[in-house]
């Protein structure tokens, strides 16, 4: 295989390929037909897949890292998305690309005592960030412990009583850590998902290869796979979107918790603090000695989970 | 005799250090003030705003509406100058009237009289300083007794606060969650748990049967 055609596939500009010829420097000319035939079936096999992949527009197809993008790509590509979710919808989006800000890095604190394993805010997430209804995709699960078990072994997330909290048990509900030192950032192939600079770990849905490395590392089961097309009734679809958050994705790619990254890069609480009965949910700016997270780290006593994997989680349970 | 000079004199310091405290915080300048705010920013909200029945949920300390059917709460309706119902100041004996009040707080030692006002019913018990605590601030009673749960909910630890996370927060009060009678929260039903994954075994075994 020739560099030239390697060269020609690497860079797509939009369907002429099918060039005669395209004699680099020192390359033979005798050869002209036998490579421009070659060239014409490369270009054409190409095109041709940009345009048999379904769902995939030929501007989706070379739309770069959303890190690499400049204002102007980033605007089109949300226009084109807003057109897209229009059509699938029947509604306006707003697709947010708001950027961190300045001297925030967010923490989460969970008060375990208290957590009565509702479930409220596994469906108040689902509602807020689009996760798909079936196939089901959860971004939390509630651990129901019995009393003195501390192996994750030994939880039960199916638990169905009529009432909660039962007498004898205890919850604990798990999500993404977003760890400090991301093993799943790490392992990306292409650098598709990353930690933004005020701590939350995003993924680039539209960058994602599907290669699911990034589930297999993660230590937590914080990231979920989209086995199928997302089923999201119109009704119920939430159209405040984050580019990095919760617009809807597509099949074949991974997605996880973004701590609400269309909300809280706009100062409002994650969704879960909101729809906590509770108030076990606790959510703030580790950098501001007065915010809630950092009193309860220095007042309380406050575990990480698998904290001796070193992936440093921004996640703390705490209780009295 | 003797050891009593020494201490004496430590305590009258002690005193004068913390007189010149607390007057160094009443006569505080706008800039000390201002500091003051700085550092504990919720604790001087609440204690620096006026206790008015009155007073809308403020934009300072903005609360969702307590749960307290509004219809009810002026208890002037009978405990008021036009008719005067008697008070019992008997501890632990059933009232006549209020039976469906079930009263399941602190165990014996509380009693209607430990937090409603005796004369003045549309308020309750006062703090140190004489003033009427009026139901919409009725966090400053509980933290009479729970101080330390008072410190982390006025800090946000304890307890439920909405709205933005650098901003207006709403404030959820104690008895937004408790009812100060009966002060246990109460249990929830919880919402459906997540599918099962799919398994052949399993599935079929639902189905009468697995057969390879």
């Amino acid at each position: 295989m020739s560099d030239r055609r390697f060269m020609n596939e690497a860079v797509p500009d939009k369907g002429d390929r099918e060039r005669k010829s395209d004699p680099s420097p020192g390359s033979p000319q005798q050869q002209g037909t036998d490579l421009s035939r070659r060239t014409f079936l490369a270009g054409a096999a190409a095109v041709m897949g940009m345009f048999a992949v379904n769902s995939c527009t030929w501007q989706e197809f070379i739309q770069n890292n959303f890190r690499r993008m400049t204002k102007k790509e980033i605007d089109e590509t949300t226009e084109r998305l807003k057109a897209e979710y229009r059509e699938k919808y029947g509604k306006d989006f707003v697709v947010g690309t708001e950027s961190p800000i300045d001297g925030t890095l967010f923490a989460y604190a969970l008060d375990i005592q208290r957590c009565i394993g509702c479930r409220r805010c596994v469906h108040g997430c689902v509602e807020e960030n689009n996760q798909s209804r079936d196939p089901e995709i959860q971004y939390i699960r509630v651990l129901r412990f019995k009393d003195g078990d501390m192996d994750l072994e030994h939880s039960d997330i199916y638990y169905n009583p009529d009432e909660v909290p039962q007498k004898g048990y205890y919850y604990m509900p798990v999500q993404c850590q977003h760890c400090a030192n991301a093993p799943c950032t790490k392992v990306c192939p292409v650098q598709a998902t990353w930690t933004e600079p005020d701590g939350i770990v995003v993924v680039d849905y539209n960058w994602c290869i599907g290669c699911r490395y990034c589930m297999a590392a993660c230590p937590y089961m914080g990231r979920w796979f989209n086995f199928a097309d997302p089923v999201i009734p119109k009704d119920e679809v939430n159209t405040e979107t984050h580019y990095l958050g919760n617009r809807p994705r597509m099949r074949n790619v991974v997605e996880k918790c973004t701590f609400c990254i269309q909300r809280v890069r706009k100062g409002k609480y994650p969704k879960c603090v909101e729809v906590c009965p509770v108030g076990v949910r606790k959510f703030g700016n580790l950098l501001d000695p007065d915010s809630e997270v950092s009193r309860i780290i220095r007042t309380k006593r406050v575990f990480r989970l698998k904290e001796d994997l070193n992936t440093q989680p921004k996640f703390y349970y705490f209780f009295e | 005799m003797k050891g009593i000079g020494p201490i004496l004199i430590v305590s009258l310091l002690g005193l004068a250090v913390g007189l010149a405290a607390w007057n160094g915080v009443l006569v505080a300048t706008p800039a000390q003030a201002q500091q003051l705010f700085q550092r504990q920013p919720e604790l001087t909200e609440i204690l620096t705003e006026p206790l008015e029945p009155e007073g809308k949920p403020g934009e300072e300390f903005p609360v969702p509406f307590a749960p307290l059917p509004r219809t009810i709460t002026p208890c002037r309706a009978c405990h008021g100058p036009e008719k005067d119902f008697p008070i019992s100041h008997n501890r632990r004996e059933p009232l006549l009237i209020h039976t469906t009040i079930k009263l399941n707080h602190g165990g014996v030692r509380v009693w209607c009289l430990d937090c409603h006002h005796p004369e003045q019913r549309d308020y309750l018990i006062p703090l140190s300083d004489g003033k009427l605590i009026p139901f919409d601030r009725s966090y400053l009673l509980c933290g009479k007794c729970h101080g330390t749960k008072f410190r982390d909910w006025r800090y946000g630890i304890h307890g439920k606060r909405t709205g933005f996370w650098n901003g207006t927060k709403t404030y959820y009060l104690c008895v937004n969650c408790h009812n100060p009678h009966s002060p246990r929260f109460k249990p929830l039903e919880p919402m459906p748990p997540p599918h099962k994954p799919w398994t052949p075994k399993e599935t079929a075994a639902s189905e009468g049967g697995w057969k390879p």
